[in-house]
């Protein structure tokens, strides 16, 4: 075997093994690339070029090879210079031209005759002390050199996929409302965490205008969990509420409630929100956790971008892109609480490249509310147990017809049974119906033009009937029709720009019996943002975007201004301080604006309360004032995270007491019923100030470990100090979240999290016990909680197998809200297979 | 092997084991409550939806006691008579069921709304009017009220009470309207809205008045007056030996609640307006009836009544026959004349009634129980003020108090 096979196989062998060992590649690899570029600045070339080849092995990216080129050359070796900045331009990079400047220059200085093998060796990623080999090398051998280079960079290709880390390919810089991309070469900071919620381009998380919190990949395969509400309580701010298996309330920065409506969920840029009832219904997601490449997390109001409904935060679910990551990959797993489930994810595709999927879960609730063979209370639906049961598929395509213009389409389907926890008076509701959705995005350019489709047909009513009521059994079928076009372009002026300029238009159509006859709704957008960087150290980000809505002048048609400017301040490398005054809007739902059901008072089996929406609500508002400060010591492994706020929340949206009506109305004809009075959906006319700070750290401590611990505190008034205040005190107001990740060297992997909640007070609306026909809001409350959950998997045949036991809430069993469900721990095996 | 059979079979066990069942902190699902349902039997020519209302079976309603109901239900019209003629006499079925009903005894009592009038939640409106159809749970030997018994149970729900049969029929269809009255000064015609009580008893006469709007029906009021004679002997009982003759109607003064922000029709004591006495709310210095030593204050909250009856000797004429014996059939009158005297008592203990040392200042309302266990009470929804709101036409001598002491 020759010197240069051995070069080979030594090399994939340590890629491997490299990404066999590694808790967050992306983490490990940009330490020792930052690493490198430290020693290249005190001279030491020779380590520093160990370290980068050891970054490069771990997570392949070109401006690593650069900077192997530059060390070589400082080092005064032209020959291997010469050979890393050929590899360079074989990516084709921007600074192409001047590169090539370079090597011509470097040309004369290589001698014709052969030498010695080239620096092919010198990947060890695993010792980082290690030095590379770096003899002279020959015209002929070069050649040979970089068709070497070339395979092995296929090699290191096929590790990464195997691996499944993906964080360098550009998937990750697909922006919202953009498709997931086809890879294409990444020149940017290597190994630098990105954000694209935050100013919908790709951008480093230290520019961010926002705070932001990123959950990779790896982390969410890493905990094994199935469900993303759960993954989600390891951003700082975040209030995840369970009320079932399937059921889960998010919100971040309080205001927490049943059918939380304050934060936009998106995947891959298209709202998940459900319009009509301004809740994100987690199961009908047509994706799986393993689809994902990452979870960007806007912590603070975001409807400058976003418009509407971005208000407390933004969920940007980003997944893979098609032709990206194992071409095949099956997953399946059982435990307790009868549940189970599996999916099979395909990704390839030449021209046209793919991702497919399908998938199925079932889970028991964690617990029911009503013992069967009651007297008075029975289930409505035919399996009292069941909690969730979904059937999924999804296809993304994308097609570059060259570099600048592609198109992608993406459609998926959701047919499902969960659960939702009702409002006011409302308890547990089962969903049984389908969701879909379709979407296309056309990139030509600078613009960008997307179009989708959210769809849900229905049927839901309460899980519980009770014996001689009525029932509040109803059918919905809604469809969301959204299109938007982005214009987004660079220039120089005083400094450089980044414009972003859009327009869109939707569409919502709404069948539900709860609202009458089939109602519609036309909403238009415009929004601009500049990025200017006005010195390498100083951007300011302004943004603004006005919404109209057909509902909001009175019950007339109004615009909604959404304001934000940002200032991000980076005085050294890695260390940024941000200030940030923005405000955000929530508009009114359609069960906000429409609703008109007379719900049974319970126990009364002759009164109802009228339940009925206002077309004269104005949009929830928030105002709110950050600084923050995100720092890293990246030769350290350590990140960190500080963020303080002030918000200022006005015109929340309530049902209002019950307040009696005219004897006129008393009698309904629709229900047979007897209104006890109506309860109207209002503003409030208080206004609450939310003062809170979140501190976050994260620490690759030693290879294949990862730390993290993140708290969050909180305090909600009533700036007209109410005696009672709901928000103020349903908001927990201390958050502590910590974990681990560490991937051994032996192939086993643990993993866990815990989080800590402190104790609330609900104010919840409920008949007085003397009398049913007495409607009243009546404080609950809910003691402080942990929630625990944890991974030890196993991985086999260079990681094409993996087998894992996973534990789901594993602290004890406790209520996340006075009516939810009883959490219980679930502890499941999960079996992974990549052919 | 053996082995890890028992591991794969306690996975699937495990696995298969249904949730537990857990109320968690929702006082809704922390109830060990059942149902009570039977059926509706109506024989009557008569149309309209059926009013099932529960009753506290110690807390029965008029006239044998003063209790409201606790629930009700509604059958429509529709699903009881369908489509047949309207001179059908049936019977016609349809069930009924009450929900979440805690352990306790309970009565069922029902009416047929032939004038389509009902509104729970007024006082003006939430009886039984001329044409109405009564009927209730009767117990199928005694044929009175049928007191249905709910256990309470530890463990787990108390069982259902099934098949309780609701009898409504043409023989107890209400003859008469409420006694809606109005006030005036004795031995007069013109109403007055308030009257005050000093240290003197004070004469009023309480007069029939027709009430006629979209929502109130109340075209013929009447009261319908009679001694009571339960010994049969032809002379009027006096039970509680105070030398008034008993008789129908009854009427109680009751105080009202002048509490901030209380509803001006809700009585003392009684805020949320459920007919029970609040757990916390206004107490006054009791006297002992026999030595009339002043009991302090126990803290418990009072149900203050002034001593009041109508003018058994004025009334004696026209309910007495020409022997002077006591009429066997209710006299339907127009006006009855009432003392009221300056003597308050708790009326907690309905049958024994404790004197207060003083007379408490405030409002109080008057209340006429008929035979038929209708009633009227005034002040009402009907007073200006009020009636706007929910949709009624003002009657001003409607808001007519007694008051005690200063306004």
């Amino acid at each position: 075997m020759t010197t240069s096979r051995w070069a080979r196989l030594a090399l994939a062998a340590a890629l491997v093994w490299s990404q066999a060992t590694l808790a967050d590649p992306r983490v490990e690899a940009r330490r020792h690339f930052k690493t490198g570029m430290f020693l290249i600045g005190e001279g030491k070339y020779d380590e520093a070029i160990a370290e980068l080849l050891e970054a490069y092995a771990i997570k392949p990216h070109p401006n690593v090879l650069f900077n192997v080129a530059r060390a070589h050359e400082a080092a005064g070796r032209p020959a291997e210079a010469l050979a890393f900045y050929r590899r360079y331009l074989d990516a084709n990079p921007p600074d192409a031209a001047s590169v090539r400047e370079t090597v011509a220059k470097l040309e004369p200085l290589v001698p014709a005759k052969a030498e010695p093998l080239p620096a092919v060796e010198p990947v060890k990623p695993v010792d980082p002390k290690s030095r590379p080999v770096t003899p002279a090398l020959d015209e002929a051998t070069l050649a040979k050199v970089a068709a070497l280079t070339e395979r092995l960079e296929k090699a290191v290709e096929k590790a990464e996929r195997r691996a499944d880390d993906e964080d360098a390919l550009p998937a990750g810089k697909t922006a919202p409302g953009e498709p997931a991309a086809a890879p294409v070469e990444d020149f940017s900071v290597p190994y630098e965490e990105t954000v694209v919620a935050a100013a919908r381009r790709s951008q480093s998380s230290l520019e961010a205008p926002n705070a932001t919190t990123v959950i990779t990949g790896d982390e969410i395969r890493a905990s094994g969990l199935t469900t993303i509400p759960e993954l989600l309580r390891r951003v700082p701010g975040a209030e995840v509420m369970t009320m079932g298996w399937s059921s889960a309330n998010l919100s971040i920065r309080g205001f927490n409630q049943r059918i939380n409506n304050k934060v936009l969920v998106l995947i891959d840029g298209r709202p998940e929100y459900q319009d009509f009832l301004g809740v994100t219904l987690w199961p009908v997601l047509p994706i799986g956790v393993e689809e994902i490449e990452r979870i960007e997390v806007i912590r603070g109001p975001a409807g400058a971008l976003y418009g509407a409904n971005a208000m407390l935060g933004v969920v940007n679910i980003i997944t893979r892109a098609p032709g990206t990551g194992p071409r095949a990959e099956a997953t399946g797993f059982f435990g307790n609480g009868n549940l189970g489930g599996g999916s099979f994810v395909a990704s390839g595709g030449e021209a046209v490249k793919y991702r497919a999927s399908v998938g199925y879960q079932q889970a028991d609730k964690f617990s029911r509310d009503f013992a069967e063979g009651r007297p008075d209370v029975v289930s409505a639906v035919p399996e009292p147990n069941l909690g969730l049961r979904s059937a999924r598929a999804n296809l993304t395509a994308f097609y570059a017809f060259n570099k600048n213009v592609s198109l992608a389409a993406s459609g998926g389907v959701n047919r499902l049974f969960t659960e939702v926890y009702g409002i006011g008076l409302l308890r547990n509701y089962f969903l049984d119906g389908t969701g879909g959705y379709a979407k296309v995005d056309f990139t030509g350019g600078p613009v960008k033009v997307r179009f989708f489709w959210n769809h849900l047909n229905a049927v839901a009513g309460p899980q519980y009937a009770v014996r001689g009521q009525r029932s509040l059994e109803t059918t919905l079928d809604s469809n969301v029709f959204d299109a938007e076009a982005l214009f987004q372009q660079a220039f120089e002026l005083g400094g450089r720009h980044q414009l972003s300029i859009g327009v869109s238009g939707r569409l919502k159509r709404l069948a539900w019996s709860y609202i009458g006859p089939l109602t519609q709704e036309i909403h238009g957008a415009a929004f601009v943002q500049d990025e200017w960087k006005l010195l390498s150290s100083l951007s300011i980000v302004g943004s603004f975007r006005i919404d109209r809505h057909p509902l909001i002048l009175d019950g007339q048609p109004g615009i909604v201004p959404s304001p934000r400017l940002s200032v991000v301040f980076t005085p050294f490398e890695g260390n940024a301080f941000r200030g940030m005054v923005a405000s955000a809007f929530r508009q009114p739902t359609f069960l906000e604006s429409y609703v008109d059901l007379p719900v049974p008072a319970p126990g009364a089996p002759g009164a109802s309360v009228l339940t009925q929406g206002s077309r004269r609500l104005v949009p929830e508002s928030l105002l709110s004032f950050e600084l923050g400060y995100r720092g890293e010591a990246a030769r350290l492994g350590l990140s960190w995270d500080v963020a303080g706020y002030v918000n200022f929340v006005r015109n929340l949206i309530v049902l209002s007491a019950v307040t009696p009506l005219s004897g006129n109305e008393a009698f309904d004809a629709r229900s047979q019923s007897f209104l006890v009075g109506r309860s109207a959906f209002e503003n409030d006319p208080g206004v609450y100030r939310a003062l809170g700070g979140e501190v976050g750290v994260t620490w690759n401590a030693t290879r294949g470990l990862d730390l993290r611990l993140s708290t969050a505190l909180q305090t909600i008034q009533s700036v007209e100090n109410r005696a009672v205040c709901g928000p103020c005190s349903q908001a927990p107001a201390v958050k502590v979240n910590g974990g681990f990740v560490y991937r051994t060297p032996v192939n086993l992997d643990l993993s866990a999290d815990v989080s800590y909640v402190s104790g609330t007070t609900w104010v919840e609306r409920e008949p007085a016990a003397s009398d049913p026909t007495s409607i009243l809001n009546l404080q609950n409350p809910l003691p402080g909680f942990t929630v625990i959950n944890a991974r030890v998997a196993y991985r086999l045949l260079n990681d094409r197998v993996t087998v894992a036991v996973v534990g789901q809430q594993l602290g004890p069993a406790h209520q996340e809200h006075p009516f939810g469900n009883t959490i219980n721990r679930r502890v499941f095996a999960q079996l992974s297979v990549q052919p | 092997m053996r082995q890890a059979y028992a591991l794969v079979a306690l996975a699937v066990v495990t696995a298969c084991e249904p949730p537990p069942v857990s109320a968690g902190a929702d006082r809704r699902q922390n109830t060990k409550s059942t149902r009570i349902e039977g059926t509706v039997v109506v024989s009557s020519a008569a149309r309209g939806r059926v009013v099932v209302l529960l009753f506290d079976a110690n807390r029965p309603p008029p006239p044998t006691g003063t209790g409201r109901p606790l629930t009700f239900d509604i059958v429509p019209r529709d699903e009881l008579f369908g489509a047949v003629r309207d001179f059908d006499t049936g019977p016609f079925t349809a069930p009924f069921a009450f929900s979440l009903v805690n352990p306790g005894q309970y009565q069922v009592r029902a009416f047929l709304d032939a004038n389509d009038d009902f509104i729970p939640w007024y006082g003006v409106t939430n009886e039984v009017n001329a044409g109405d159809v009564g009927g209730a749970a009767l117990d199928s030997i005694s044929r009175a009220p049928l007191t249905i018994d709910i256990p309470a149970s530890e463990t787990e729900s108390p069982p259902p009470a099934l098949d309780v049969p609701v009898s409504i029929g043409d023989t107890a269809r209400v003859p008469v309207d409420r006694p809606a009255f109005e006030v005036a000064a004795a031995g007069t015609s013109a109403p007055i809205t308030e009257v005050s009580l000093q240290g003197a008893p004070v004469l009023v006469d309480l007069r029939v008045k027709p009430v006629v709007d979209t929502l109130v029906k109340q075209p013929a009021p009447v009261f319908l007056a009679r001694f009571i004679d339960d010994n049969n002997d032809g002379l009027p009982d006096d039970a509680n030996g105070d030398g008034v003759p008993e008789m129908w109607p009854r009427v109680v003064v009751r105080k009202l609640s002048d509490a901030a922000g209380a509803n001006p029709l809700a009585d003392e004591n009684d805020l949320d307006r459920n007919g029970l006495l609040d757990e916390t709310g206004v107490d006054y210095e009791h006297l002992n009836p026999q030595t009339m030593a002043a009991i302090p204050a126990d803290g418990k909250p009072d149900l203050v009544v002034l001593a009041a009856g109508f003018n058994a000797m004025e009334l004696a004429p026209q309910l007495l026959d020409a022997m002077g014996r006591v009429k066997p059939m209710p006299t339907p009158l127009t006006r009855l004349p009432l003392v009221i005297r300056p003597l308050a008592l708790d009326a907690t203990n309905s049958r024994q009634p404790v004197p207060l040392k003083g007379v408490p200042d405030g409002r109080y309302a008057i209340t006429v129980i008929q035979q038929t266990g209708q009633t009227w009470r005034v002040p009402n929804e009907l007073q200006p003020g009020l009636a706007g709101r929910v949709g009624l036409t003002e009657v001003t001598s409607q808001s007519f108090i007694v008051r005690v002491g200063p306004k």
